[in-house]
């Protein structure tokens, strides 16, 4: 048997990780219980962060926003503040998983999951996400994409958790869109996924654009290369099919059950296609 | 309360217990002193069994005992027409799946740490994964001393000459068509629960499709007497082919005797069900198709393996009657038909919804598009021309008789304006996105055909509440068909809903009536239930009509509840009745057997044990809108329509609740549903790997009933269990290649699939 | 452990081990056996309960979690004699089968009500995409939660 231990606020969940070193630490338990039901996890004791008040909610701070760690999908999907500021944060909640799954995971534990095909991370990516860690002694921050090492593979060291994810606003950025391909329109782990962020000008020209794959090497892919390309230029199949090979060659997808890296290496470019025809 | 009436759209009566949560499935049972129990599977395809270690398990806490091969008296061999599947492994595994030891633990704890503690020293033997490689020359045996190799069971059909019929032919088309193992995927798992009483009946309460053909398996491969056997079937969470044959039956049986006066569970959590349970038989058919320049069909010859792992379960059967269904429902003069159900290794192959017609429709459908394109002709035209109709030969050479509306379901498709609006709705598409509409028939035998005997035996009993109790002897697997024999025996009766009691399956009080499969359930329990409804009708207005002093019986009828007597207007409720009649009068029993097909279009009798041929068929036609998108590979299907001729209809709501199923399950069987075994090992171990469509995933549907009148169906019905999962793989096929020109013949069509047949047609037009 | 909680309207508190699975604990301690179980790994939906109103999934929580919640299984949703509107929708509606989706089905139809009472009939569709169902193609049970949107308007809350 496994102890459960249900801190309710980070002074309770400091005292418990002190006496439970090898604890799991746990928020939504989409993961966690699936990897026990696997006899995965052997860990003699479990820590939930589901009542600890102070790692849930987003707070708008200037032109920052704090999202705690321990946010649900589903309290994301519905609050304002991330409808307005982030939509492509938004629009890749609207496709994760399922509302089941949604209602019960969190933000935090998607990042510590880092799974390659993890839905929240290339809009987190494009989004220039930093992660709060705290510890009972210390706290830090970092860039996501630093904070992601491989797959299941983070910077959080023993005794630490991510308590919060800060984002900058993005008031530039007057187009973001996100795409997911998965084996079906829901219950899906992504194939291949997009997230974009544009600043499309009144002429239509591209001033700024952020690109981040999902789900095509071990880590989101961004390319300052492709973002250089289009920058400066309207959406054209034409300037988007030059870049499309560039896409190709800097994802590095595995062969797994659900599709082969060549498909992968195609849909990652056809979905730089796509983006001419996206609509504003 | 109004009486119930046969074409009204009833609400189902398990439908209560089942949204209050108050229905007990098999899996639902926690009796005290539960005992579990589990099994120990192979996990490697094919392989010798040297030992198999129990000893360290057996010390283990909390475990009551570890039961091998050894322990069983019987057969030890299980399986419906072949015997040839052992409750555990004796010598040697065969697929993946195979039972090895069988673990009684005090609880689910112990029993997983007991079945981990089981090693099984085997010794590998190369393994046989491809049915037509099976009967090539040198490939390995999956049963050494089977006469025909690794060919269960061939069958052969026949009529005019296909040799001079393709020399008479203007055109003919060619293609060979593969489909994967389709995985049941039913939300209850195996589940079943049995005790051994003091009086040594062995009762088995378990989630089946046959409770009575599971009493003798049971007997026989356990050694044990029949009639001490009872089989209880609750309502099934789901079936569609998958508990029609033995899952936790036997081993359950087995258990009972090593812990006696305890009950004992077995529930298969969701990677034991994918990993030990029967599918849907993966097939390669090769098909050749000849034409008339008028588009009449004048040769087709066909030859396809049904790859049915090592055991028979119900394979011959469902390749039979794929062979039976190869030709679609046209008239063809010269047909060659060759079918192989062979032995592998690979996963069971044996009964889901369609059984085996789904495959041979997915071919015969492709080929009418194929051949209409090359002929210029419309998808419809060309089924049009050649549509079977009620008087003709089929292709095999039977005779088609009694309700044949396939020409009217295809004048009612032309009606409908998802057929009218097609091209408009084709033109809309947006920008990476192609629209393609496409059609396909379908047809679908009902019941066992010419030498199992489609029998049922229906009892019904008028009780002491005043009520009519109706014994189902067929399981609702979740079809409604118990709910529709309350509304027959109703209508006869003239009762309410209230006045109505239903007895599940139990081979204690009901009578043996089949199983609940072949889109026969309804129509032959049903014509039987017409009967013992009718008889005890009678007697009970008989003996009212003296009771009232009526001249004639004709003064008196039943009213919910009671007798009217006309002429006084005297009422007396059931309840009196119950004292008036004897005993012996309060109930009645009628059988009833299927008719069949007087024409034999075979010598072999083999063939004609496996089902061919039948007499009584479904028909109808699907249309399907997709939308294809050029970046991803991605078929969408945007809207459906069925229109069906399964007879008159008893109960629009379940009806439609069938055909609805069939082309959800159908879709995912032609979109995304690929249960992968490599080297006997699953690839698709759970629902997260195996894809099956969320609500999203499919989209509105219409159905349409054709209500021709079948004169030997219950108040004019056909079967219409199954023949909505025939269409929707050939429809979307077709519509894919009106959509994009690309046609694929490997399903499922998955964006991968599908973006390279993309990629590929775009390469071959560059080089031109 | 101890868990003090409301389980189906009434106050309990009930012993059971913290790393209990909600879904054991439910079924098999407690003989709540509409909660039904399929895949144990949250991708089928058939063990869906309501905690604190908003639906989950009893296979991915321990008992542990309970503490202090208000739980809402399928058997809690009727009164005495009266269906639940959505339940009396998905009988009328012809929304049930074999029935082993059902009950998730109805709870997360109720969480998907209550965030959004008039949801197009996409809407219900993405509401109820993480619970599966293999007979009825679905069809059936959105014609029943529309009804139910529907009646909501002028009926008693739910």
């Amino acid at each position: 048997m496994k102890r459960v231990f249900l801190p309710h606020n980070l002074e309770e969940l400091w005292r418990i990780i002190a006496g439970e070193p090898k604890a799991d630490i746990y928020a939504g338990g989409t993961d966690l219980l699936v990897k026990l039901r696997q006899n995965l996890i052997n860990t003699p004791s479990l820590i939930c962060l589901e009542r600890i008040e102070e790692l849930k909610g987003v707070h708008e701070q200037g032109d920052e926003v704090m999202i705690g760690a321990c946010s649900t999908h589903t309290s994301l999907l519905e609050n304002p503040i991330i409808q307005r500021n982030f939509p492509v944060l938004t629009k890749a909640l609207n496709v994760l998983a399922s509302p089941l799954i949604r209602n019960m995971g969190t933000i935090g534990g998607n990042i510590c999951t880092a799974s390659p095909a993890a839905d929240t991370l290339p809009p987190l990516y494009v989004l220039k996400a930093e992660v709060e860690i705290r510890s009972r002694s210390a706290s830090r921050q970092m860039a996501l994409k630093e904070f992601i090492l491989g797959p299941g593979i983070t910077c959080l060291k023993a005794g630490e958790i991510v308590s919060g994810i800060w984002v900058k606003k993005v008031p530039g950025f007057n187009l973001h869109h996100f795409e997911k391909v998965g084996q079906r329109k829901a219950l899906a782990i992504a194939i291949v996924s997009l997230a974009t962020l544009f600043k499309i000008s009144g002429e239509e020209m591209v001033e700024d654009v952020r690109l981040a794959w999902g789900s095509v090497a071990p880590t989101v892919v961004t390319s300052n290369e492709i973002e250089a390309m289009l920058v400066g230029h309207r959406l054209s199949r034409q300037v988007l099919k030059k870049a499309a090979p560039i896409a190709r060659a800097i994802v590095k997808p595995i062969d797994d059950i659900r599709a082969s890296a060549d498909y992968r290496r195609q849909v990652a470019e056809n979905l730089l296609i796509r983006l001419g025809s996206v609509q504003k | 309360m109004k009486s119930l009436e046969i074409g009204r759209p009833i609400p189902r009566v398990d439908a209560y217990s089942k949204t209050t949560g108050q229905e007990r499935y098999a899996a639902d049972y926690y009796g005290e002193n539960l005992v579990w129990a589990g099994v120990k599977r192979a996990g490697i395809a094919h392989a010798l069994i040297k030992d198999i270690h129990i000893d360290d398990a057996k010390t283990l806490p909390g475990v009551i005992s570890i039961l091998t091969h050894k322990d069983i008296q019987g057969s030890n061999r299980q399986g419906m027409i072949r015997k040839d599947q052992p409750v555990l492994a004796d010598n040697k595994v065969n697929h993946c799946g195979d039972a090895v030891a069988l673990v009684l633990a005090e609880d689910k704890a112990s029993l997983h740490k007991a079945l981990d503690l089981i090693t099984l020293d085997l010794e590998p033997l190369p393994g046989i994964f491809d049915p037509e490689k099976a009967i090539g020359e040198g490939a390995p045996l999956v049963h050494e001393g089977h006469p025909q190799g690794n060919v269960l069971f061939k069958g052969v059909l026949e009529t005019g000459d296909i040799e001079i019929g393709f020399k008479e032919c203007h055109a003919v088309v060619e293609a060979c068509f593969e489909l994967p193992h389709q995985e049941h995927a039913y939300l209850e798992t195996e589940a079943g629960w049995a005790i051994l009483k003091e009086n040594g009946q062995l009762k088995i309460v378990v989630s089946t499709q046959s409770p009575f053909r599971d009493r003798s398996e049971v007997a026989e491969a356990l050694g044990i007497n029949v009639e001490k056997v009872r089989i209880i079937a609750p309502y099934c969470g789901g079936a569609f082919g998958g508990k029609d044959g033995v899952t936790v039956q036997t081993l359950l049986g087995l258990a009972v005797f090593h812990c006696p006066g305890r009950p004992i569970k077995m529930w298969w959590d969701r990677e034991e069900s994918f990993l030990a349970s029967p599918k849907r038989h993966p097939a390669r058919l090769y098909y050749r198709l000849g034409v008339k320049p008028d588009g009449a069909l004048h040769a087709l010859d066909v030859r396809f393996y049904y790859d049915t792992g090592p055991y028979d379960h119900l394979g011959g059967a469902v390749m039979a009657l794929g062979l039976e269904h190869a030709c679609g429902p046209y008239r063809i003069s010269n047909v060659s038909l060759k079918g192989f159900c062979v032995y592998t290794n690979s996963p069971i192959g044996g009964a889901f919804r369609g059984f085996g017609v789904p495959q041979v429709t997915a071919a015969m459908e492709q080929m009418m598009d194929m051949m209409a394109t090359q002929l210029g002709l419309s998808p419809f035209e060309i089924r049009k021309r050649n549509a079977i109709r009620c008087g003709d030969k089929n292709p095999i050479g039977i005779s088609v008789t009694g309700s044949t509306g396939f020409e009217e379901c295809l004048k009612t498709l032309e009606e409908h304006y998802l057929w009218k609006k097609r091209n408009e709705w084709k033109s809309k598409a947006g920008p990476f996105k192609k629209r393609g509409v496409g059609i396909a028939s379908v047809m679908h035998g009902m019941g066992y055909g010419p030498v199992v005997p489609d029998f049922a035996n229906a009892k019904i009993e008028l009780t002491r509440e005043g009520k009519f109790r109706v014994f189902s002897g067929v399981v609702d697997i979740g079809q409604g068909n118990a709910s529709t024999y309350l509304q027959i025996a109703g209508a006869i009766l003239n009762q309410d809903m209230a006045h109505m009691e239903l007895v599940l399956p139990d081979t204690e009080s009901a009578l043996p009536s089949g199983s609940a499969s072949a889109s026969r359930t309804t129509s032959t329990f049903g014509n039987a239930l017409i009967g013992a409804a009718q008889s005890l009708k009678h007697r009970v207005l008989q003996r009212a009509a003296i009771y009232f002093m009526a001249k004639e019986i004709k003064e008196v009828d039943l009213i919910p509840g009671g007798v009217n007597h006309f002429t006084t207007g005297k009422e007396i409720p059931l309840s009196e009745m119950f004292h008036i009649l004897d005993d012996s009068e309060k109930v009645a029993a009628y059988t009833f057997t299927a008719p069949t097909a007087k024409e034999n279009p075979t010598e072999d009798q083999n063939l004609r044990l496996h089902g061919v041929p039948h007499l009584i068929f479904s028909y109808g036609v699907h249309l399907c809108y997709v939308e294809v998108d050029e970046l991803t590979g991605n078929i969408e299907v945007k809207r459906y329509l069925a229109v069906s001729d399964c007879g008159r209809i008893i109960n629009p709501q379940t009806f439609e609740q069938q055909i609805h199923g069939g082309i959800a399950q159908g879709i995912g069987y032609a979109l995304c549903e690929e249960f992968i075994v490599k080297e006997g090992r699953v690839r698709t171990p759970d629902l997260a790997t195996y894809i099956i469509p969320t609500a999203l995933d499919v989209p509105e549907m219409d159905s349409i009933p054709l209500e021709s009148y079948e004169p030997t169906g219950p108040f004019g019905l056909k079967g219409a269990g199954e023949i909505s999962i025939d269409g929707p793989l050939p429809a979307i096929a077709n519509a894919v290649a009106d959509a994009c020109g690309v046609r694929l013949f490997r399903s499922p069509f998955t964006p991968e699939r599908v973006l390279k047949a993309l990629k590929e047609r775009e390469n071959r037009e560059f080089e031109h | 452990m101890k868990i003090n909680f409301v389980l189906n309207g009434k106050g309990r508190v009930l012993n059971a081990p913290s790393d209990r699975r909600v879904i054991d604990f439910l079924r098999e301690d407690l003989g709540l056996t509409g909660t039904k179980e399929s895949c144990g790994a949250g991708e089928c939906g058939v063990c869906t309960i309501l905690v604190d109103g908003e639906s989950r999934l009893s296979c991915l929580m321990f008992a542990a979690q309970l503490e202090g919640r208000n739980v809402l299984t399928i058997e809690g949703l009727a009164s005495e004699e009266t269906l639940h509107p959505m339940q009396e929708a998905f009988v009328q509606f012809g929304a049930v089968q074999c029935g082993f989706c059902t009950p998730g089905m109805i709870l997360s139809a109720l969480d998907l009500l209550k965030r959004n009472p008039h949801p197009t009939r996409t809407e219900i569709r993405e509401g109820l995409s993480g619970n599966l169902c293999r007979c009825t193609g679905y069809q059936k049970i959105v014609d029943a939660v529309e009804a139910t949107a529907c009646k909501k308007e002028k009926g008693p809350p739910l």
